[in-house]
């Protein structure tokens, strides 16, 4: 039984890092054939810009709701599975918008008329629960646009627009090591724990582990700092002057406007619906 | 002086200025050569190589590199090292640390992109890499997802996509089957014949005839106990395993019997 658990804690883990690494680094997506990836990529990034400018102004659930709706359907359309979709951005980061929001839905946070009341005083009032309702759906929407935008953009296209978008070098280039970091940790991490496993068979406990190899963050941190250094020698070797440069020319076309003038009229939408809408 | 390509005079190098990694090596390399450096393991030698390609600089003594003094004070200077980069490429001893791009087609035209060499000619030099190391089928892989022999051949195409004039290469054949070997080793003997000077660090001695004329023996004391054409050097087996160069190499092969009986040294005295 107990050896059950911990296989099952091994494994968890590992598939806890695969699925890290595959999802947060895999440029597969980016390179399959789509309505997203079709667009010039600097358009492409220009319109989900509109759209969640569009998104941070709206006050109305109606029109965030749609707009929501609108991020699955160009999901589906740039064939990134419905599935794998909601739960990059479902499970992954808006979790932590659902518990800002809960303490807001009652009525210490957010005063006004009760809508359902708990007693002891305590009741869920309707300007809670619709400000509640706002800030998550801006928030889903929000994580929606920034998911399919890096999905459906190789890492290094990704950089070479924020360059062109005049974002200073030493922003990008600190974004790009950053992202070699993270992949280099999670590796770091993996190796670590492979190398428990041979010494110790399975891994029980994390003190067991411990005392096998020295897992602990501290040696994790300073082993794949010491990686990130050598990789930047190599970079410089290979002639790294810090500037995110791509092998082919970006080209814009009658399409690539047509997508980002749905974008604006879509934030003009939204505007309206702020005054009309409520 | 204007032929040669790197000249070493007494360097010293420590790291953090208490691990002693280099104790005064004296070295020359010549255009067009073909030098091995050979030693144990913790000899140095991955140290001497990122000493020759400028990423550090050595503590003591002095290391010219094409008529320039390699020093701390060259460091501000952006136009040698445009051109350095450009003239000599690295390929590490580590493929993990080499293969930084998310795919192997960008790990190709790194170098060249940086360089500014032009889109067409960067896609004519990643095709005909793709061609002489068999590698098209890899272009959107991502490097983890790699076996190490493609890994190796893969870090050695990102280098020659720079076209360098001087090649270095740490331990390029350690851990890969005869197989891959064999067509890293021809690959290296085709650069060569087309003028680029090669430093290899390694102590697969198998390889070394084939891909050096001139061999630097690194000792313990991490500084150059012999050198010599690489036929002289590799013949004095007592020699070798004082050195710690011969004795894995010979343990090895008695596993595998008769293949290559003792070791590699004993093909060449009949010559
Ligand atoms: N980053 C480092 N920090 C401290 N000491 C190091 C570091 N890298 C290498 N050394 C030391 O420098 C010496 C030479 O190492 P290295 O150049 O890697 O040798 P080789 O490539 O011949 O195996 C060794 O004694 C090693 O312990
Ligand atoms: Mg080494």
């Amino acid at each position: 039984m107990r050896n059950n658990s911990s296989r099952f804690i091994e494994r968890s883990i590992t598939g806890a890092l695969s699925f890290l690494r595959n999802s947060v680094f895999a440029d597969d997506i980016a390179l399959q054939k789509g309505y997203l990836q079709a667009r010039d990529p600097r358009i492409r990034a220009a319109g989900i810009g509109v759209l969640l400018l569009a998104v941070l102004f709206a006050r109305s659930a109606l029109f965030l709701s749609s707009a929501y709706l609108l991020c699955l359907l160009l999901a589906a359309a740039s064939s990134i599975h419905t599935m794998f979709f909601l739960k990059r951005t479902w499970l992954f980061i808006p979790a932590f918008a659902f518990f800002i929001a809960i303490p807001a839905l009652f009525n210490f946070f957010t005063p006004g008329e009760p809508l359902i009341s708990l007693g002891h005083g305590v009741s869920i009032t309707e300007q809670g629960l619709h400000g509640a309702v706002i800030f998550f759906t801006r928030v889903l929407t929000s994580v929606s646009l920034a998911v399919l935008l890096s999905l459906t953009t190789r890492h290094s296209v990704l950089l070479r627009v924020l360059r062109i978008f005049k974002i200073p070098q030493v922003f990008v280039m600190t974004l790009g090591m950053s992202y070699r970091y993270i992949y280099l940790f999670i590796e770091t991490v993996q190796n670590t724990f492979t190398a428990i496993k041979s010494r110790v068979g399975h891994v029980s406990s994390v003190r067991k582990g411990q005392r096998a190899v020295a897992w602990n963050i501290a040696s994790l941190w300073l082993r794949s700092y010491q990686l990130q250094n050598q990789i930047f020698s190599a970079m410089l070797s290979r002639g790294y002057t810090g500037e995110a440069l791509i092998l082919y020319e970006f080209r814009a076309g009658a399409k690539d406007f047509f997508w980002l003038g749905v974008t604006i009229a879509v934030f003009v939408f939204g505007l309206w619906t702020n005054r009309y809408l409520h | 002086m204007d032929k040669s390509v790197f000249a070493l005079e007494d360097v010293y190098f420590s790291y953090l200025g208490k691990f002693p990694a280099l104790c005064g090596i004296t070295m020359q390399v010549q255009k067009g050569s073909r030098v091995a450096v050979i030693g144990a393991n913790g000899t140095g030698k991955s140290t001497l190589l990122s000493l020759l390609d400028g990423l550090s600089f050595p503590d003591r003594g002095t290391l010219y590199a094409f008529g320039e003094q390699l020093s701390e004070r060259m460091a501000g200077d952006d136009d040698f090292w445009r051109l350095f980069r450009r003239k000599v490429g690295f390929v590490f001893q580590n493929p993990d640390i080499q293969l930084f791009c998310p795919s192997v087609r960008e790990d190709i035209v790194f170098g060249p992109l940086q360089m500014g060499v032009s889109p067409a000619e960067i896609n004519k030099r990643l095709e005909s890499l793709c061609a002489v190391f068999g590698i098209a089928g890899l272009l959107e892989r991502q490097p983890h997802q790699l076996s190490i022999g493609e890994k190796k051949k893969v870090a050695i195409a990102s280098v020659l996509a720079i076209e360098p004039e001087v090649l270095l290469l740490d331990e390029p054949t350690a851990g890969l089957d005869p197989q891959t070997s064999r067509e890293i080793v021809d690959i290296l003997f085709k650069e060569h014949e087309k003028g680029t000077t090669i430093v290899t660090a390694t102590h697969d001695l198998h390889i070394i005839e084939e891909i050096a004329d001139a061999v630097h023996v690194i000792g313990g004391q991490k500084r150059i106990i012999r050198s010599g054409p690489a036929e002289q050097v590799l013949a004095d087996q007592a020699f070798l395993q004082e050195n710690n160069l011969i004795h894995t190499h010979s343990h090895r092969h008695k596993d595998t019997v008769h293949t290559h009986p003792h070791t590699h040294c004993d093909h060449h005295q009949p010559r």
